[in-house]
């Protein structure tokens, strides 16, 4: 990488800055689910590790959530972001050079916020835990130079029409900028109480809906008709989804603070739109398995396929969890539950995972010019993954279910932690299993890279037959 | 193209562009992907028909709301009751309020907010005091043992307070009604106007 810093935008070869942030972004999800399987064994067996503070889940926790968001789902998306938005545009990136600094600035500032949360540096609110200058150092060093390199990329496209997936790269881009600048005021200006808890799960609530949902279901619009060759089913419902979701999704923040003393009509009307959730959800999932018509053999060939519809069916339990768990009478029995964790999972592990894996996998093949290296390694870190988080997922529900009916019924809290006990061993154990996928598929990818047979020129990768 | 402002559902292209662009969409290659524009099927227009309706019905404002001291009193008149202060055992107690109280206007709500008769000791000197006061209950929330002013505020009543009652049609429910009208009016008429968007493209061919 580093003798691309310094080299002319001309000499650096087409998708390199993608190939940085596609094996960046899989050595963070290494790390990211290391983390999440040894702060796993810490809550099922709590004897694990003592005496070292920095080895203890309160320093740990949010190094895990935020090694996967910024780390593995967010690079993970600039990568299918620097290979799709030009392969869209029939064009090259804006600037490959500018990309291989942002995928640089993007590591080195990953792992100095990481080290500041690890030593408990931190703004003590839920998933906007950095501090204030790591805050800036990511809007500054990778938030905006990624959507520049995004929205140039489109203006410079050698197409008329913009295609549906860039019309959310590029909205997404513009979202998360407002989202991280506006959600983190707090940090900034040092707001407090409600107007600071309101906040925090703007930028939560926001940093899912506009950022993390979008993008991941852009990457599914490209991967379908790329892989299968159908067209896309239908541009309308990419207008209904995309419209949708700027309008339902931005608004039911304040569902996640159902029991916090805000005005009750902020809690109705963000409950309201919190049901309307499922409206871009039915609109995605139509047009992607409507887009597969003829095709669907490919779900059980084409690995890129499997993940992607995968991901796409998991969409369907995570829009009705996320609807309906919102609303109060639900929210009364789950909210501080682990089934919030499980719900949280899903999103990232279940839904988000399997899109941009599909993205990584097609990506990274592509722009090597290489086939992937092993099927049946491909086969292991599907089913490892899939499997890890539907014991993880399952477990952690009913362990959430028990959870509420402690609180409701105010059975004693060390009655419940033993009544959750073996739930905590199989969340373990299914953290586990998504960690090793991890490992498999990191050397699976370096094989590719190194030995995977070269795909000729003017083919793809999945044109061609798997060799192992 | 012209404003037209007599026809606020017809497109604003005129009909040379608007071929131009047909030809472009069957046409256009955007990096080996091409879109098709077909109707949403109709289960699906019913989802999204039956999503909106389920979201207003099962968010509806009277449900699953904190209880507010109003359906507490026939609890506290009980409380005080010759007969439940004799009875020595909590348990026994509490249950003769609730025998007491079954089948009052409040059992609906009572069942989804049972309170322990420990809670009810230190809320019904709370409710008596508000009685006294003249305070309407409805206004008052009860937060654990704690009875407290609504965070409702809804509109002014003569003596230039706020209702503290939620009603059933609800600020934020209201405006979501019109939020949403706004939307759906507003997509409309701008997909209406922009170039045709029903326009179906045929792409038989693979890429």
């Amino acid at each position: 990488m580093l003798k691309y810093l310094f080299a002319k935008n001309e000499d650096i070869p087409t998708g390199t800055a993608a190939v940085f942030f596609g094996f960046s972004s899989i050595v963070w999800f290494v790390i990211g689910t290391g983390l999440g399987s040894f702060n796993a064994a810490k809550l099922a067996f709590p004897d694990f590790v003592m005496g070292n503070e920095f080895l203890a889940f309160g320093h740990l926790r949010q190094v895990h959530v935020h090694a996967v968001i910024f780390g593995w789902i967010s690079m993970a998306f600039a990568m299918a972001m620097m290979y799709i938005t030009p392969a869209l545009g029939n064009t090259k990136l804006w600037s490959e050079k500018l990309g291989v600094w942002n995928c640089f600035l993007w590591n080195v500032g990953l792992s100095l916020g990481l080290t500041v949360l690890w030593a408990g540096i931190t703004s003590g609110r839920e998933y906007s835990d950095f501090p204030w200058f790591i805050d800036l150092y990511i809007a500054l060093f990778i938030a905006i130079p990624l959507s520049l390199n995004v929205w140039m990329t489109v203006i410079t496209r050698r197409t008329q029409g913009i295609y549906t997936t860039n019309w959310f790269f590029v909205g997404a881009c513009f979202m998360l900028i407002i989202v991280f600048l506006i959600g983190n005021l707090p940090e900034f200006f040092h707001l407090t109480g409600l107007t600071e808890a309101y906040l925090t799960w703007w930028f939560a609530h926001n940093v899912l809906g506009l950022w993390i949902t979008p993008v991941a279901a852009a990457i599914a619009y490209y991967t379908i008709p790329k892989v299968t060759g159908n067209p896309l089913y239908s541009h309308r419902i990419g207008h209904l989804h995309f419209w949708s979701v700027v309008v339902f999704y931005s608004t039911p923040a304040a569902h996640h603070l159902m029991s916090a003393p805000l005005p009750e009509w902020l809690k109705s009307f963000a409950s309201v739109e919190g049901v309307l959730i499922l409206v871009p959800a039915v609109a995605f999932v139509s047009n992607i398995l409507l887009t597969m018509q003829g095709k669907w053999n490919m779900f059980v060939e084409n690995l890129e396929i499997r993940f992607t519809i995968t991901g796409c069916l998991l969409a369907i339990p995570l829009n009705m969890q996320g609807g309906f768990q919102q609303t109060r009478a639900i929210n009364w029995y789950v909210h501080g539950t682990g089934w919030i964790v499980a719900h949280a999972h899903l999103a990232l592990l279940g839904f988000s995972t399997f899109l941009e894996g599909a993205a990584v996998y097609l990506g990274l093949q592509t722009l090597m010019k290489r086939k992937l290296y092993s099927l049946t390694l491909g086969n292991v870190h599907f089913w490892l993954l899939l499997i890890g988080f539907a014991i993880y997922w399952i477990s952690m529900t009913i362990a959430g279910l028990i959870q509420g009916a402690g609180k409701i019924y105010e059975v004693p809290y060390i009655d419940v932690v033993i009544a959750e006990h073996p739930y905590m061993i199989a969340r373990w154990i299914g953290g586990t299993m998504v960690f090793i996928s991890n490992v498999v598929w990191l050397y699976n990818m370096w094989m590719t890279a190194r030995e995977g047979t070269v795909v000729p020129a003017g083919r793809m990768p999945h044109e061609l037959a798997y060799e192992r | 193209m012209s404003w037209v402002f007599s026809n606020p559902l017809v497109t604003l292209s005129d009909s040379e562009k608007n071929e131009r662009d047909k030809a472009l969409w069957e046409a256009e290659d955007l990096g080996g992907i091409t879109e098709d524009n077909n109707r949403v099927p109709v289960p699906v227009v019913a989802l999204v028909f039956l999503t909106v309706l389920t979201a207003f019905a099962i968010t509806f404002p009277l449900w699953g709301q904190r209880p507010t001291a109003a359906i507490y009193v026939d609890y506290v008149k009980t409380l005080n009751s010759p007969e439940v202060q004799a009875i020595q055992d909590d348990a026994v107690a509490m249950q003769k309020i609730v025998d007491a109280n079954k089948g009052s206007a409040q059992a609906s709500q009572i069942e989804r907010h049972p309170v322990s008769l420990d809670d009810l000791r230190i809320l019904a000197p709370q409710i008596e005091a508000l009685q006294k006061n003249g305070a309407d209950l409805r206004e008052y929330t009860v937060v654990g043992p704690q009875v407290v002013l609504s965070n409702y505020e809804g509109n002014k009543k003569a003596d230039g307070t706020r209702e503290r009652f939620q009603p059933w049609w609800d600020i934020g429910y209201t405006i979501d009604i019109f939020y949403l009208l706004a939307f759906f009016l507003g997509a409309t008429i701008v997909i209406k106007r922009l170039p045709p968007s029903s326009w179906e493209p045929t792409h038989k061919h693979d890429h």
